[in-house]
């Protein structure tokens, strides 16, 4: 039974393996068939393979002003690109691009090895073509194997508005940018925002790219499309509608082209930003051209720093404007009332120094009210000591000049209010005078601000306490829904500071304007009261920068404005005549 | 039957363990290449993570080559419980109402269609073993045939296609194996070939004319010659009524395969793909990582079901027919061993191992180079995935048991 059993089993292993070796004959006949009778077809092939994936790029989201006027908008612009693996081993094609777009060959193959994201995807060589180059390699196509040509729109600025600071720029992602950016599912390489809006509203703006499948023929044209079931279009990204108001925002750039400095201006009720002018600037459209080394490195090394934001990044000593802090700590202390004079001679002893004031013939007698209206240093001098440096410093930080404002741009300074514990680190324990004291009572000495801080204080002081954290961002649009999702306003209230005190403080602002000695006559509407507060800041850089706050109409503020001119002389002179053109453009433009 | 108690181990076959880790090392080479990507360094952890699981399949394989026969045995049915149970669990596993292939308990997916390869051949394999009545008995052929076509309807509901065929190919040459009679096995397979033959007038009608030959030269009673030739006609007209409730993409792929549907993304798309890359490879290949097909990714699914055209294009003819001739070593080893061993219950597990391994290897095969449909049977010891890297070093694992046992 056994033999027998193993006899059948003989028999039936050769049938089996029998009828395995025809099947697997099959198999490598068909695979010699294949791989060598028919290898050079199928090579070809696969240099030819004919079926792709196509980008769908999605468009660009627009910004817009309050008004729905496009501040920047998407033009076509073509961009060059070279397929590694098709060129990599070509030198005359090398050569022929390189003539063509005037880079030298080893710079190209350099740009390829550094930009290259696999053998089959495309690298960008250059980027916003102009139409000569363009017709050059289509008139070469045939001998440009692996080079093709893309549609990469460029951004450019239809109204006028500059605000490079505001908008930033775009630029392709650098191999540091795409690790954190990779999740996202951008490639590298891609172009995405630098700076600015662009950056910070990079993934809002951009949208989501689609694909869909194309035939190509053995130049990469596209010569059929096929089927739309394996498509995914692409979404747009969302429009921007800023707070900005587009007139005002270019009447305060032209009105500064030739000055250092900056200004912004606020809605009081909303805190949107309605212009944010900082300067010396940068044409935002050099970003959108080939930019050269020179140009870059020229903007880099400017002495005047064009790149810097100098509103929101900036530091500065605030000089008189901070004097309302000082008054409101001495008021909400009771250390002084508002009836309380003092006598100013031009300049005050302390000690064996005597310390000045800005008018040397003195101002006389003169109430809180007064020496704000005429921002007597010497009042301002006495009230400060009498207050002491921890009073000082804690409504420095009641009035938030140690926090950003946590405005929707980047890169924003925080301040710095020197209290005990910093004198103490800076000067040793107890070894700073009290002619210090003296001086950041007038704004002076170790105290920085940026101007956009200053502004908050002014938005504080228009409306009794209550502020809103300022934005420039007012509402993202869903371009197909056209669903808007508004920024929301937040507003908080200073706690701990009396009504009486913000009344007090604002009719001296007023008076400032309003009053017959007021230092900011300058910015004096007709028809409209004007509050603001004038500073002449001293700094070891030259001239006086000049500050001038303020916020209009008195009785219902609307408005709320900081400017600031670097070195521009005293702040009534020079930045409060400003600071009325700004008031009444935009009062103009809304009536 | 000869005792359990006589079956010792002996020396293990190292050349067929010899064989398996060459193609083991070759899978995990393709899978590494399939996966690379120049500005991914992170794309490899399907490399790493295959090499996780050829370790654990290792160890399983160990395990069924220790393990005494007679447990094999005694918990064949068992096993073979176990599985459905997980097949009907996977199938009720998703309240969603979409069906899938796997199944996670404790936090470890996988894969029960694969397990139940291996439960189905045990319990087919013992059936057989404990019925050596040459098999004369309807019933029992019915039976089994009952114990192959319970994981197979299960699975073909999933939906996996190309798995649940897998069962169906295990019944014949196993019955065959077991002593059933060259003639039955032709009665069954009959009413097969008329189903694929039924789509073609003239097809269905020559096969007919053979079928009535080969009845009439048989010279059964008239009586069962008739039945058996109705039975065929029934199926042939059947066929294309039933033809219409199969799912879409079920009928896209067996005609895509029959040349009846142009279509040059879909499925087509990958063997017109997988056969580019195959064919551009040529007698010595394009060299490892330098595939364009593969490096450019045109090749879908390449480091699962199309890992074998990763191998024909970047390691050429030469490197397709080793691997092919490493395979039919070890399948024509199985059949030897099965043929030598005296035990019945191992050697029906043995050529079954066989079947499956051998199922997949020319299913899959055929597939890439285009003379097979779509059906996405991955490779054994090639193709990348868990479940199934770890069944398949099981089943080579049955092999080596058997091969161990042989000289007793």
């Amino acid at each position: 039974m056994l033999a027998d059993q193993q006899i059948k089993n003989k028999k039936k292993q050769y049938q089996y393996s029998i009828f395995l070796g025809i099947l697997f004959f099959i198999l490598i006949a068909q695979l010699f068939y294949l791989q060598v009778y028919k290898q050079a077809i199928y090579l070809k092939a696969s240099e030819n393979n004919r079926i792709r994936q196509v980008i769908l790029k999605s468009t660009r989201g627009l910004i817009l002003d309050r008004n729905g006027e496009v501040l920047v908008d998407n033009h076509p612009s073509y961009s060059v690109y070279a397929t590694p693996f098709e060129v990599q081993d070509a030198d005359t094609v090398l050569r022929l691009i390189s003539r063509i777009l005037n880079i030298e060959s080893e710079e190209i193959s350099k740009i390829i090895k550094e930009k290259q994201a696999g053998y089959f995807t495309p690298v960008r060589l250059k980027r916003h073509i102009d139409f000569s180059t363009l017709s050059k390699i289509e008139e070469y196509k045939l001998d440009l194997p692996g080079i093709s040509i893309q549609n990469d729109p460029k951004r450019y600025y239809p109204s006028g508005v500059r605000a490079p600071h505001l908008f930033g720029y775009l630029g392709e992602l650098t191999r540091e940018e795409y690790e954190s950016r990779k999740k996202q599912g951008i490639k590298f390489g891609e172009i995405v925002g630098k700076k600015g809006l662009e950056m910070i509203y990079d993934t809002e703006l951009r949208g989501v790219n689609g694909y869909r499948y194309v035939e190509v023929d053995v130049l990469g044209r596209e010569i059929k499309r096929l089927s739309d079931k394996r498509e995914l279009l692409d979404v747009p990204g969302q429009n921007l509608h800023l707070t900005i108001d587009a007139g005002l925002q270019k009447f305060l750039e032209s009105r500064m082209d030739t000055i250092r400095g900056g200004a912004i201006a606020v809605d009081c009720e909303t805190g949107g930003i309605l212009a944010l002018v900082s300067k010396p600037d940068y044409d935002p459209d050099i970003f959108s051209k080939p930019l050269s080394e020179d140009i870059w490195n020229s903007l880099l090394s400017d002495q005047n720093k064009p790149l810097y934001d100098r509103m929101v990044q900036s530091l500065y000593p605030p000089g008189s404007t901070f004097k309302l802090v000082l008054a409101a700590a001495a008021l909400e202390k009771g250390i002084i009332t508002p009836e309380r004079t003092e006598t100013c001679v031009g300049f005050y002893r302390l000690g064996t120094k005597t310390y000045d004031c800005w008018k040397k013939e003195g101002h006389g007698e003169l109430d809180l009210l007064g020496a704000i209206e005429q921002s007597c240093n010497v009042y301002f001098y006495t009230l400060g000591l009498k207050t002491g440096q921890d009073i000082w410093a804690e409504y420095s930080k009641k009035f938030l000049f140690d926090k950003p404002t946590g405005i929707d741009l980047m890169a924003e300074n925080s301040g710095l209010v020197p209290d005990r514990e910093y004198l103490d680190k800076k000067y040793g324990k107890n070894k700073w005078s009290r002619g210090l004291i003296a001086n950041q009572a007038i704004g002076q000495g170790d105290l920085l601000v940026t101007p956009l801080q200053m502004l908050r204080f002014t938005m504080i002081l228009a409306n009794d306490g209550f502020y809103h954290k300022p934005h420039v961002v007012n509402f993202r649009e869903d371009v197909i829904s056209n669903k808007k999702e508004w920024t929301e306003i937040e507003t908080k209230k200073i706690p701990d500071i009396s009504e009486k005190t913000y009344k007090i403080l604002k009719e001296g602002m007023r008076r400032v304007v309003q009053g017959e000695r007021g230092t900011a006559k300058g910015a004096r509407c007709s028809g409209l009261e004007v509050a603001g507060k004038t500073g002449t800041a001293e700094n070891p850089h030259g001239e006086p920068h000049a500050w001038f706050l303020g916020f209009a109409p008195f009785d219902k503020p609307k408005i709320a404005l900081c400017i600031l001119i670097e070195n521009g002389g005293s702040g009534g002179a020079v930045a409060a005549p400003l600071g009325g053109d700004v008031i009444r453009y935009f009062f103009n433009s809304i009536n | 039957m000869l005792s359990y108690n006589k079956l010792k181990i002996s020396e293990p076959d190292y050349i067929f363990i010899l064989c398996v880790f060459i193609l083991l090392i070759a899978g995990l080479t393709a899978i590494y290449s399939a996966s690379f990507q120049l500005d991914k360094g992170d794309m490899q952890s399907n490399f790493y993570r295959q090499l996780t699981w050829v370790a654990i399949g290792l160890v399983f394989m160990i395990v069924v080559y220790l393990v005494p026969s007679r447990t094999l045995y005694s918990t064949a049915y068992l096993f073979y419980g176990i599985s459905i149970l997980l097949l009907i669990l996977t199938l009720f596993s998703n309240g969603d109402g979409k069906v899938s292939r796997w199944l996670s308990v404790a936090g470890i997916q996988f894969q029960p269609a694969e397990i139940a390869k291996i439960g189905t051949l045990l319990a087919l394999a013992r059936y057989l073993a404990q019925n050596r009545r040459n098999l004369e008995n309807v019933k029992e052929i019915g039976v089994s045939f009952g114990i192959v076509l319970m994981p197979f309807l299960l699975i073909i509901k999933q939906p996996d296609l190309g798995t649940s065929l897998v069962f169906l190919a295990m019944a014949l040459p196993l019955l065959y194996w077991a002593g059933l009679s060259a003639f039955k096995i032709f009665i069954i397979t009959a009413p097969i070939l008329v189903l694929f033959a039924s789509f073609n007038f003239y097809s269905f009608f020559l096969l007919m004319i053979i079928i009535a030959s080969v009845l009439f030269y048989q010279k059964k009673s008239l009586v069962v010659s008739l039945l058996l030739f109705v039975i065929n006609i029934s199926v042939g007209i059947a066929t294309p009524l039933l033809w219409n409730q199969l799912r879409d993409y079920q009928k896209h792929r067996i005609l895509t395969f029959l040349g009846m549907e142009i279509d040059p993304y879909g499925l087509s798309y990958q063997v017109i793909q997988s056969k580019v890359a195959i064919g551009s490879g040529g007698f010595l290949g394009k060299g490892i990582l330098n595939g364009t097909q593969t490096q450019l990714r045109f090749l879908p699914a390449q480091h699962t079901d199309f890992v074998f055209s990763v191998i024909g294009e970047e390691l050429g003819f030469l490197g397709s027919f080793i691997i092919i001739c490493l395979f039919f070593f070890l399948l024509l080893r199985g059949i030897y061993i099965a043929s030598i061993i005296k035990n019945r219950f191992l050697s029906l597990i043995t050529i079954g191992t066989v079947v499956v391994l051998g199922f997949h290897v020319i299913v899959n095969i055929g597939m890439t180079i285009g003379i097979m449909p779509v059906t996405g049977l991955p490779l054994p010891l090639l193709s990348y995935g868990g479940s199934f890297t770890i069944v398949s070093l099981a089943l080579i694992g049955i092999i080596l048991h058997t091969s161990a046992r042989r000289y007793v």
